[in-house]
């Protein structure tokens, strides 16, 4: 009898847990709004707003904001923190650090499920991936505004901005100028300069580029950097033939082009690239140890941390037809929930981010990064300063967001790029990483 | 319904284990299974049912596959090393040596160590610290095991067993201590040299341990996963990828969360088959004294 009844009270129990899974309208019930316009979702958080407004400029708030950081970010939540108490005391921020390229997709997931924060910060490409789902608050004009108009492009879906951009990155080939100057090399413009470059560096005992595949991520970021001047720059809608089928990895010379670079740069690196860290890395590069790096912004701060005195400078990686540009990516890129209960407390955080010039400072000059907002320079040495003012000057600035929101990172990028290291250690063939990226065509998009 | 009052009372202290251990185990078990025979991508609100669609793609997935392969090695790699490694240690650490107890805390410490730590700790020695060495040396060897997908297995599995030696090697030691020293006696009359003694009644005697640490070495080898986030990432390329990693990847990165949850429900039911026909088997050769 005891035995029937504990039999009964497991299948009951087990017959509960099924039936509580299989809500499907409970779960995702943030992302089962994506059926409302823009418009709606403003009104229902104006409504949600009223409902606050008489109490929120004396109670007490506490907004949750989940922040994907890239390696150069962390700390500038304290900074950020400050600027508020200051003038907001009574808005208190709850900060959820994570990494970007690992953490912040996969707590995005989490979030939708259970409740997104009132805030979040992450890149540009993020906001493709998450405006359509209905879950992102339209971004008011004020604060837009404050911002260069470079930085709403790509952060607009269906008319609405549904981010604000605040500060940039540029990725390209670090290069240290002494070690130009003393060799008298001059900045490469097509490949055959830049394979000059090369065999002088081998000739001379100098390792040509520095590297570290053993994150993978840079071998991703570096490819895309390849194809937005071989691929995207000839092609803009090459992301979208892909998944219509009409081009294909195994049958694009200019892609393939693209992923052949990074066997020129594994064949003059550091021969232990897929053991060494990023911080190795750029400290044998400030050491002069090697002479050019294809990166971006996020190795100004460890450059500057060696060696406050180390003078580089960026030049776009060459491609086929001698006219590559310089890319430019929309990093820090915050987002609002459009289920806050507190979007007047949201609205004063936009406020101070935007308005306040010294708080903007201080993190442009902690990241060392260039500012997206209007009238707001950066007050730290960058090196490489001039030549992007000179490509600036001479149109010669590509925004990665194209690239990045036809072929995502994460699930398509970052694999494809594990192909390209197996194939690059010899464990898998050119072609295969090709197939494979081929084989990859639904994961390449956000949106189904 | 129930025949007196300590029935009652057994059911009372037993139902929160019950609870907890089907909310936190069975209905994951069974909401991954649901999700399992979905394409669901993790967000969307929409879950369309494929059937078993995702479970007759798994073994077409190549990437699956060689994850499940280097998990097997790796997997077959400690368990031996462990095992015998951690029995040859206590046997000497039970044979009366002196400062056991400075040796014993030494094998034993690595393991309060997390995994994630362990992780950067061999990144570092591999990459900078033992290649310093051999400058000083003036010696050749190749340290840099995770820079290539042809010693980054044996890289892991260095690193690992570093850290879980000590572990089982404490089990075995209370093995050992539990072995009656009459069986050694009796052995000695019958003339059985110490080899002989080591097989025909430590080993016997032993069975219980090893059917603990071959069972507790095994499931956890096929589980390995935060070792690698910190040391290799599963790289160089896909060479150091394990099932779990392969899952991550997929579900959360990749947005196949349907696809990543049949990944997952394969996986439990082979730690299922493992467990059981180890403990099957191993608990037929375990003796009493």
């Amino acid at each position: 009898m005891k035995k029937t009844f504990v039999l009964g009270m497991s299948a009951v129990l087990l017959v509960g847990a099924a039936l509580a899974g299989c809500g499907g309208s409970g779960s995702g019930n943030q992302a089962a709004n994506s059926g409302q316009t823009a418009a709606a979702q403003t009104s229902a958080a104006a409504a949600a707003g009223q409902e606050s407004k008489a109490a929120s400029s004396d109670e007490k708030v506490t907004l949750t904001i989940l922040a994907g950081q890239s390696t150069t970010d962390a700390g500038i939540e304290d900074m950020i923190d400050e600027a508020l108490a200051g003038k907001y005391p009574n808005i208190t921020l709850e900060w959820e650090c994570v990494d970007w390229g690992n953490d912040f997709q996969p707590k995005m997931q989490q979030y939708l499920q259970s409740g997104l924060p009132d805030i979040m910060i992450g890149k540009a490409q993020d906001v493709a991936t998450y405006a359509p789902l209905g879950v992102l608050a339209p971004i008011d004009d004020i604060y837009l505004d404050r911002g260069l108009d470079a930085a709403r492009e790509n952060v607009t879906v269906d008319g609405e901005a549904y981010g604000l951009v605040y500060n940039a990155l540029y990725q390209g080939v670090y290069y240290n100028k002494t070690l130009f100057a003393e060799n008298g090399w001059e900045i490469p413009k097509t490949l055959e300069d830049l394979q000059t470059i090369i065999d002088d560096c081998n000739t001379k005992g100098i390792t040509p580029f520095a590297s570290h595949m053993v994150d993978t991520w840079s071998i991703g970021n570096v490819t895309m950097q390849f194809a937005m001047n071989d691929v995207f720059n000839k092609d803009p809608e090459w992301g979208d033939k892909f998944r219509a089928g009409t081009v294909a990895f195994s049958d694009s010379e200019e892609f393939q082009a693209a992923y052949q670079y990074n066997k020129l740069i594994y064949d003059n690196t550091y021969a232990n690239t897929f053991s060494m860290e990023q911080t190795d890395c750029d400290a044998k590069m400030v050491m002069g140890e090697a002479a050019m790096k294809v990166s971006g912004s996020w190795s100004i701060q460890n450059f500057l941390d060696i060696d406050e005195n180390f003078d580089f400078g960026i030049f776009p990686f060459p491609n086929q037809t001698g006219d590559a540009k310089l890319i430019f990516e929309p990093n820090i890129t915050i987002m609002t929930s459009a289920a806050t209960k507190y979007p007047e407390a949201v609205a004063n955080v936009l406020e101070v981010l935007t308005s306040d010039l010294e708080l903007a400072v201080e993190i442009y000059d902690y990241t060392k990064t260039a500012s997206m907002l209007k009238d707001v320079t950066p007050t730290f040495t960058n090196p490489s300063q001039d030549d992007i003012d000179r490509y600036a000057a001479a149109g010669q600035i590509v925004d990665v967001t194209l690239g990045n929101n036809q072929l995502v990172w994460g699930g398509f990028q970052e694999e494809n790029a594990k192909d390209i290291a197996a194939w690059l250690q010899g464990d898998g063939s050119f072609e295969d990483a090709l197939k494979a990226s081929d084989g990859r065509v639904k994961a390449s998009s956000a949106t189904k | 319904m129930f025949k007196n009052k300590n029935d009652r009372q057994y059911l009372f202290l037993v139902l929160p284990g019950f609870i907890i251990f089907t909310i936190g185990l069975i209905l994951p078990l069974l909401l991954s299974f649901r999700y399992s025979v979905t394409d669901w991508d993790g967000i969307a609100a929409e879950k369309v049912f494929v059937g078993l669609k995702n479970y007759i793609d798994l073994f077409h997935d190549e990437n699956f596959l060689n994850a499940w392969w280097f998990t097997i090695k790796f997997t077959l790699g400690n368990t031996i090393i462990q095992n015998v490694a951690a029995l040859l240690f206590a046997v000497a650490l039970d044979s009366g040596i002196r400062c056991q107890k400075i040796y014993r805390t030494a094998l034993f410490v690595p393991c309060l160590i997390s995994a994630v730590i362990v992780g950067f700790i061999w990144l570092r020695m591999f990459s900078n610290v033992l290649p310093a060495v051999n400058d000083w040396l003036g010696t050749n060897f190749n340290f840099m095991l995770f820079g290539s997908g042809k010693t980054v297995l044996w890289g892991l599995l260095i690193a690992n067993n570093w850290q879980w030696i000590g572990y089982w090697m404490l089990i075995y030691l209370a093995g050992l201590q539990s072995v009656p020293s009459e069986l050694y006696e009796a052995a000695k009359v019958d003339g059985a040299n110490a080899i002989r003694r080591f097989f025909n009644v430590t080993i016997p005697m032993l069975a219980p341990s090893i059917t603990i640490c071959v069972v507790g070495i095994t499931t956890g080898s096929l589980k390995v996963y935060d070792l690698l986030v910190t040391s290799t990432r599963g790289g160089p390329g896909r060479a150091s990828t394990s099932v779990i990693y392969q899952t991550y990847t997929t579900a959360i990165n990749g947005r196949q969360y349907g696809y990543g949850s049949a990944m997952t429900v394969t996986l439990v039911m082979a730690l299922l088959l493992v467990a059981l026909i180890q403990v099957k088997g191993l608990k037929s050769k375990e003796v009493q004294a």
